[in-house]
């Protein structure tokens, strides 16, 4: 019964639509490269990700979450069983972008003995994008503004990142180059796991979002 | 009796009717544009985007010196993002009734849903505003940064248009899609599409809401129809009130408004026509012939003044730069015990590529080759042992003028002591000699340094075990540690020789030395400095220090576990020694 409503509940068309825009996207910019004699890069792909993070950011929503804590299941079920059921619908279309790039490098290389640049450290970014997301999500769904919880991660999770990536200092760690590969995907995993663990404390989390206000309202004058 | 039936029914009143509800409609519409303008000028959104837009302006512009025909298209590309951040505020406001549940409730309202759509229209006036407020800012900094030239009414009111075109995207999504990830992934497409303009051929980029610049900074003077900012500025006209028209045409079933629509939709296939067949249009030859013609002869247009014995070239308005060319060129001639017998002169040169199809689309593969002969052949091409170029669009603007000067400083000091010029441009193999131990690149050094001031850092790094890592060159048998000056890669001026970190050490101690004294030891041999084969040692001996010597140490002869060696597919370049 809770599996139906988590694959009722899940925002299919939401997180459908921005992973084939992304997608659609890199297509478009693949189709040009080939025929313009170029090759996409790894901002092409963390580009046309930007779509599929805006759609992550709604996934974590429990419109039902007071009444479900009544339950005597966990109440963080719903959420986490949207969260698991997104998962490999992004995993593929990561897969479908990175194989876009690696088609028009390929292309492009024919017939030389250049490489692609190493992919572990953007597959590391974009997974500790995605937990940055889900996170900022989860928690925004914890609190009283459950209303704007994709409106209000999205935006956080891509500043985030671009922080991570553009701002001096910051981005020796999480971007190469500066950094090295290795590091940089280390670093990008560690974000991966702490945002995974605020993720879980944020759907655990059991606080009443209209608690304080009415303790106001009873409290005896 | 309703306005309509008044009309059908040839009742007298019907016109004031008629009248009277268009005036309370419009009245209805700028009481919630009243509303609405505020909330899209205040958004946290829009605001956001304002911000990130400066901050991509204020990254493109704080380097070079602002060129005006370049830096207003640099404003617009700051103007995208904003674009796409009013766009999904826009989507947000306009499907707000929806996405809350409220339909019903506004359905029952007297007004219409058109009505309403013509109001959050009407309150793109809040987004236009911070747009214009975006302008200004941008223009005032460029301006305190004294920008050349002056800015493009059409590109910058394009800039606005850009926006409200946007704006008027997110009212027609939301006023079908509510749901805020279409807005995120109508504005995610509006900013791909801008970034990825400049990757087509021929004029398509200026099809696209704002594209890229390319080599608008490389010219000297914008050209008739280059940038087509008014053209551009027409068609995103045409595009805004096509899509104001198609996000009414969604919320009316009113057959009044068909005709008002149709007028609007010829307008703006009209406007963006007109806009795109004059962007299509190749620039005119005589233009193009005009700008190859200046860049291949610079004389031709240059304002050229003499100072000190010194010629400066500059193209027309960009005489500002000439205080910031003399002081250090003077510097370094008042502290010489004799000037070389051919005058120094300091040129501006351009570097434009007849190869960029935006610049050349249209016109046939001889003329182009033609142009190509003409760049090929600019002077800035052959090297001259008399004359810094300074290249248009690279000169700095800000703290980086520290750098330029000293610069301009290292080239004239170069021309004192006779060490020849490396070639810069298109034509250039890139090859530059190295002065390897010789006292007159150590002189030139002290020359700049002294002349203006500047605190410079030995851009040498050390190593895991103490020794010294950085660039190398390979002169003769052995490898020698380059000098990098603080603004070098940028290319502030044409190319000099490659200076060695030996040099840079021995004038370093020199600068540490009286004045007096250095230029007494000068004074008493200058020629003798002046010869290729005089030595650091020669010279510091004669100063009465001891001549720096850092070598690079030879490579292990067996790899450390873990690492290959390489062998090199290719011969090693060696560097020619300076020996003129």
């Amino acid at each position: 019964m809770i599996a139906r409503h988590v694959v009722r509940t899940t925002p299919w068309v939401t997180l459908i639509a921005g992973c084939l825009t992304g997608t659609a996207l890199l297509a478009a910019a693949a189709y040009a490269a080939a025929t313009q004699h170029w090759a996409l890069n790894q901002d092409a792909v963390r580009l046309a990700f930007l779509p599929v993070i805006a759609a992550l950011a709604f996934v974590p929503r429990d419109p039902f979450r007071p009444m479900a804590q009544t339950a005597p299941t966990s109440a963080w079920l719903t959420s986490a069983g949207q969260i698991l059921l997104t998962l490999p619908v992004v995993a593929v279309t990561c897969l479908a972008q990175l194989r876009l790039m690696d088609y028009t490098i390929a292309r492009l290389s024919r017939g030389t003995t250049a490489h692609a640049p190493a992919i572990y450290p953007l597959i590391a970014q974009l997974a500790g994008w995605c937990a940055l997301t889900l996170a900022a999500a989860a928690c925004c769904d914890r609190s009283r503004y459950a209303n704007l919880t994709g409106a209000v991660a999205g935006p956080v999770s891509f500043v985030i990142f671009a922080l991570a990536r553009y701002a001096p200092r910051i981005d020796r760690l999480f971007d190469a180059p500066p950094g090295t590969a290795h590091a940089v995907t280390a670093a990008w995993y560690i974000v991966a796991a702490t945002a995974t663990a605020l993720l879980v404390a944020a759907l655990r989390d059991r606080w009443q979002r209209y608690a304080r206000k009415l303790r106001l309202v009873s409290r005896p004058r | 009796m309703t306005a309509d039936a008044a009309t059908r029914a040839g009742d007298a009143s019907g016109p004031v009717l008629t009248a009277t509800r268009r005036t309370s409609q419009m009245r209805i519409v700028l009481g919630l544009a009243r509303a609405e303008a505020p909330l899209l000028f205040r958004s946290v959104l829009v605001l956001a985007g304002m911000l990130a837009g400066g901050v991509l302006v204020w990254n493109l512009t704080r380097s070079a010196e602002p060129l005006w025909w370049n830096t207003a298209w640099q404003i617009g590309e700051g103007q995208a993002i904003l674009a796409s951040t009013v766009l999904i505020a826009a989507q947000l406001a306009a499907g707000r009734a929806r996405r809350d549940g409220l339909g019903e409730l506004y359905d029952s309202f007297p007004v219409s849903a058109a009505t309403r759509t013509a109001a959050h229209l009407t309150s793109l006036i809040g987004a236009a505003a911070v747009s214009v407020l975006f302008i200004g800012g941008a223009a005032a900094w460029v301006q305190i940064r004294g920008g050349v030239g002056t800015p493009s009414a059409g590109v910058l009111v394009g800039g606005v248009l850009l926006v409200v075109a946007a704006g008027a995207a997110g009212i027609a999504l939301g006023a079908r899609l509510p749901h805020p990830l279409a807005g995120v992934l109508a504005a995610v497409v509006v900013f791909a599409l801008f970034l990825e303009s400049y990757r087509f051929p021929g004029a398509i980029p200026w099809l696209f809401p704002w594209t890229i610049s390319g080599q608008f900074g490389a010219l000297y003077a914008p050209l008739t129809n280059y940038p087509p900012g008014g053209a551009h500025a027409l068609e995103l006209a045409g595009i805004a009130i096509g899509i104001a028209a198609i996000a009414i045409a969604l919320t009316s079933d009113r057959a009044p408004h068909r005709l008002w629509l149709a007028v609007a939709g010829v307008l703006s296939v009209a406007l963006v026509a007109t806009g795109v067949a004059a962007q299509l249009r190749p620039i005119p030859t005589t233009e193009l012939n005009r700008l190859f013609r200046a860049e291949a002869r610079p004389s031709v247009v240059q304002h050229c003044t003499t100072a000190s014995d010194v010629r400066y070239c500059l193209y027309p308005g960009f005489a500002s730069q000439l205080s910031a060319l003399e002081k250090p060129v003077n510097n370094v001639i008042s502290r010489l015990p004799a000037r070389p017998a051919h005058a120094l002169t300091v040129a501006q040169a351009m570097l434009v590529s007849p190869g960029d199809s935006l610049l050349t689309h249209g016109h046939g593969r001889q003329q182009l080759a033609r142009w190509n002969a003409e760049a090929n052949a600019a002077p800035a091409n052959a090297p001259a042992a008399s004359t810094i170029y300074l290249i248009v669009g690279i000169w700095p603007a800000g703290a980086a003028l520290a750098d330029a000067r000293l610069a301009v400083a290292l080239g004239a000091a170069e021309w004192a002591v006779n060490l020849p010029p490396s070639a810069i441009g298109f034509a250039s193999s890139g090859a530059s000699c190295v002065p390897d131990d010789q006292a007159r690149e150590a002189i030139a050094i002290w020359l700049a340094i002294t002349a203006t001031h500047v605190h410079t850092a030995l851009q040498l790094r050390v190593g895991p075990h103490g020794t010294l890592g950085g660039p190398t060159s390979e002169v003769g048998h052995k490898m020698i540690f380059n000098w990098t000056y603080p603004g070098e890669f940028q290319g502030y001026i044409s190319s000099g020789p490659q200076l060695t970190a030996n040099g840079y050490l021995l004038a370093a101690k020199m600068a540490a030395l009286p004045a007096a004294k250095v230029a007494r030891v000068l004074d008493s041999a200058w020629p003798t400095w002046l010869n290729w084969r005089t030595t650091d040692a020669q010279l510091a001996r004669a100063l009465g220090i001891r001549a720096p010597d850092i070598t690079v140490p030879a490579p292990p002869k067996k790899p450390r576990p873990g690492v290959t060696f390489v062998e090199p597919t290719g011969p090693i370049p060696v560097t020619p020694i300076c020996a003129s």
